[in-house]
């Protein structure tokens, strides 16, 4: 089993952060997270982009950024074509 | 829409002799910076055809030559599976680029080499690499030898700090001398397991002698199909016919049940361990991997124990720093209202046109407006905390507990955006595929306190807790989280839950928030509470005003205010609430701050916030007013809420979660109010 087999294995069994993930491979940070990306451009995960509701929201015209942000991505499984599971 | 394999070449008149450079590469490796070295101001920027991506083009020059240089969109392979890789892609495949340069992070080399073999699969030899933020890879110690890395792909390396402007004239010259064919490349192709490449040699076996031979990498062909690349074999079906792609496929899910699982990450997998090979040929320092400040500050922030006292412990600096910093500020601005009333006054001979400005204008909006420095601090402590990476730890001890709780793991992304607003956040539990995890969040989100009830609790908490304000706030805002909690455990049980879908969090390095950028944040913020001041609080406090002016002044006890707030009243005396707490609740309904604008009429007409204070201190036990402020956080959302929850999930979730926020507020507040007492508070 290579690298990127053992981070889509370790997604699909629930642990949530990169760095969770680097300790247990004994990888970088930056590795994990090349990993990752490799892994959205191959369509097994995908980026969920947490500000979407923040651009289609009803108050967007009178309000000019109450959400509640935070740095960092988040990629989840992709479902859709069952590549994930 | 572009096709995969659409090998549209690049026009002859746009060409104009010139010889076509490519850029390729992952996106943040330098590429636009290389750009614009090599082309200067000589650019032009449209669209890729058919779509809307930007397409960025200039001209480079070396001795007195000139080069058509086109920009690339950034991409991290070249699958089929973003319209940006299809561009890449397609461009490289139709053989416009004299030359491609692969523009690689020398910080994080083993993703962008991943591209590069792509690259090199396509047939492409016309190769250059721009070894580019190599002054960041020697700040962490990684160490090439560029001379053996050159050997060993096949390909001319130059290394880059384009900041700097460091290596950009040997790259200027290393494109030139390839694109005049002065230079002869290899490079080097990856190579897999014996199973698949027997099959790489099957499929090449079939594709050779067809038309596609002159036209594409029979070997790159050959491993798109058995990644089972739709485009390529639609291609391929054209010339092979469907008896001999049929075989093809079959050989495919043979090797698919061989390895397990599809065969594009089997070949991504082995592709990756052939580039790690690679790498520690030529590769003299990996530089050494230290527990950075961020993986000691995480250890501590992100533990499951530590990581719960630490988000409260952050919540109660972040209130202390709001109540130390801006009661001042808030006093002076209260007695500012107070003035600008009396003198206001001074000038209105109408009693009615008095009462509503004095009484209406500047005593309902003005004790709301009391509290900008306030919320103005809390926007710019929130932006630090955002900005300095924290939120995100934040977000994965939410997202644990919620977990432990039943709640969807993703659902943190809902709950944390409702800090700020809950319609946003409703709207958030879109990103729940799940329509049962979406129903259960969406009617758990309003108990998560946001920016307009934490004014409501900074009200109380300063009017009531002067020594233990930041205390009091961080409780209720427990208290909330906790019941919110409680809430998804109870509801779960009859709200069945479905798949949830894993997902990984990138933690971003801890980093100094960059001032200009929370103030300007902060002001955007505190711009949304100025405009409802002007224009939802300022319509309910004129109503208020009304109808607690009307048909007789508010005391007489006919005025439609006290009349409305008796009607409740014996509802509300449960939990140590009077009429008047009651009339405030109903306005609340339409904003939260209104729930202070109606104390501020009913109870201080005329009066300073320091006057209106004094005589809700008198009336009010600080028990009730711990409890008012927990009832306001939990009963019926504010209009804007339900009318997300009912747009997103119908009327029926919009009156469940009504019917459940007040059911909640009412037994915590009747219980809270009765277990207060008991103790003797």
């Amino acid at each position: 089993m290579g690298r990127l087999d053992e981070v889509l294995e370790l997604i699909k069994e629930g642990v949530r952060t990169s760095k969770e993930i680097a300790e247990r491979l004994n990888l970088t940070v930056e590795e994990v997270d090349g990993i990752i990306k490799i892994l959205e451009s191959l369509g097994y995960v995908e980026k969920v982009e947490m500000t979407s509701s923040c651009q289609s929201c009803p108050l967007k015209k009178i309000c000019p950024g109450s959400c509640v942000v935070f740095k960092g991505n988040l990629h989840e499984l992709k479902k859709s074509d069952k590549k994930g599971t | 829409m572009v096709s995969c394999c659409s090998v549209e070449k690049l026009p002859e008149e746009k060409k104009d002799g010139l010889k076509v450079i490519a850029l390729a590469g992952n996106p943040n490796v330098g590429k636009t910076t290389i750009f614009n070295a090599l082309t200067g101001l000589r650019q032009h920027v449209g669209n890729w055809p058919g779509v809307t991506v930007e397409k960025k083009e200039g001209i480079m020059k070396y001795r007195e030559k000139e080069f058509l240089v086109v920009d690339l969109p950034g991409t991290y392979s070249l699958t089929a599976n973003s319209v940006d890789e299809l561009i890449a892609r397609n461009f490289i495949l139709s053989g416009s680029a004299d030359v491609v340069v692969d523009i690689v992070d020398a910080s994080c080399l083993m993703r962008n080499l991943f591209l590069t073999m792509e690259i090199f699969e396509m047939g492409v030899k016309k190769v250059v690499i721009a070894l580019n933020k190599i002054d960041i890879a020697r700040k962490r110690g990684i160490r090439f030898d560029v001379k053996k890395m050159e050997k060993i792909l096949g390909v001319l390396v130059i290394p880059t700090n384009a900041k700097e402007g460091e290596g950009l004239e040997e790259l200027k010259k290393a494109i030139a001398n390839m694109a005049e064919g002065n230079v002869t490349t290899n490079p080097v192709i990856p190579v897999y397991e014996e199973p698949i490449e027997r099959e790489i040699e099957h499929i090449s076996s079939l594709l050779r002698g067809t038309p596609l031979e002159e036209m594409y990498s029979i070997r790159w062909l050959a491993i798109k199909l058995l990644t089972r690349d739709q485009e390529v074999i639609k291609l391929v079906l054209n010339y092979l016919g469907s008896g001999k792609m049929d075989e093809i496929l079959k050989h495919i899910s043979e090797l698919e049940v061989h390895y397990k699982r599809s065969l594009d990450i089997v070949i991504a997998t082995q592709k990756y361990e052939f580039i790690d090979k690679l790498m520690h040929q030529f590769v003299i320092h990996f530089g050494e991997v230290k527990e950075t400040f961020s993986d000691q500050i995480d250890r501590i922030l992100t533990h499951p124990a530590y990581g719960i006292l630490g988000l409260l412990g952050v919540f109660y600096v972040l209130f202390k720093f709001v109540f130390t910093i801006g009661s001042p500020m808030q006093e002076f601005l209260d007695n500012t209202f107070a003035s600008l009333g009396e003198f206001v006054a001074r000038f209105i001979g109408n009693e009615a046109v008095r009462g509503l400005i004095v009484e209406g204008v500047i005593g309902g909006v003005g004790s709301v407006l009391s509290f900008f420095p306030l919320v103005f601090l809390l926007f710019i402590a929130m932006s630090i905390l955002e900005d300095s990476g924290y939120m995100a730890r934040a977000a994965v001890v939410m997202e644990r507990i919620m977990r432990k709780f039943g709640l969807p793991g993703k659902s943190f992304i809902p709950m944390v955006l409702a800090f700020g607003c809950n319609v946003p956040a409703i709207m958030a539990t879109r990103t729940l595929e799940d329509e049962r995890d979406r129903i259960l969040t969406m009617l758990i989100n309003p108990l998560v306190p946001c920016s307009a009830r934490m004014v409501v609790i900074t009200f109380l908490a300063g009017a009531f807790f002067s020594d233990h304000k930041a205390l009091m706030a961080v409780s209720i805002y427990a208290i909330s989280l906790f019941l919110a909690l409680l809430s998804a455990l109870i509801l779960g049980k009859f709200v069945i839950k479905g798949e949830e879908s894993p997902f990984v969090i990138e933690l971003p390095e801890y980093s100094l928030p960059s001032w200009k950028v929370v103030v300007v944040h902060s002001w955007e913020r505190s711009k949304e509470f100025l405009r409802k001041a002007g224009t939802v609080i300022l319509l309910g406090s004129v109503a208020i005003w009304y109808l607690s002016t009307y048909p007789e002044p508010i005391g007489s006890g006919l005025s439609y205010a006290e009349k409305l707030g008796k009607v409740f009243e014996p509802f509300t005396m449960f939990m140590g609430l009077d009429w008047k707490a009651a009339v405030s609740l109903i306005f609340g309904i339409i904003a939260k701050e209104n729930v202070i604008a109606t104390y501020g009429i009913v109870y201080g007409i005329g009066e300073s916030e320091e006057a209106l204070i004094s005589l809700m201190q008198s009336a009010m036990s600080d028990l009730q007013a711990f409890v008012l402020a927990l009832v306001t956080t939990l009963y019926i959302p504010c209009i804007a809420t339900i009318g997300a929850i009912r747009a997103e999930g119908g009327n029926k979730w919009a009156l469940v979660a009504s019917a459940y926020n007040l059911l909640l507020a009412s037994v915590v507040g009747v219980l809270a109010y009765n277990i207060g007492l008991l103790l003797g508070l």
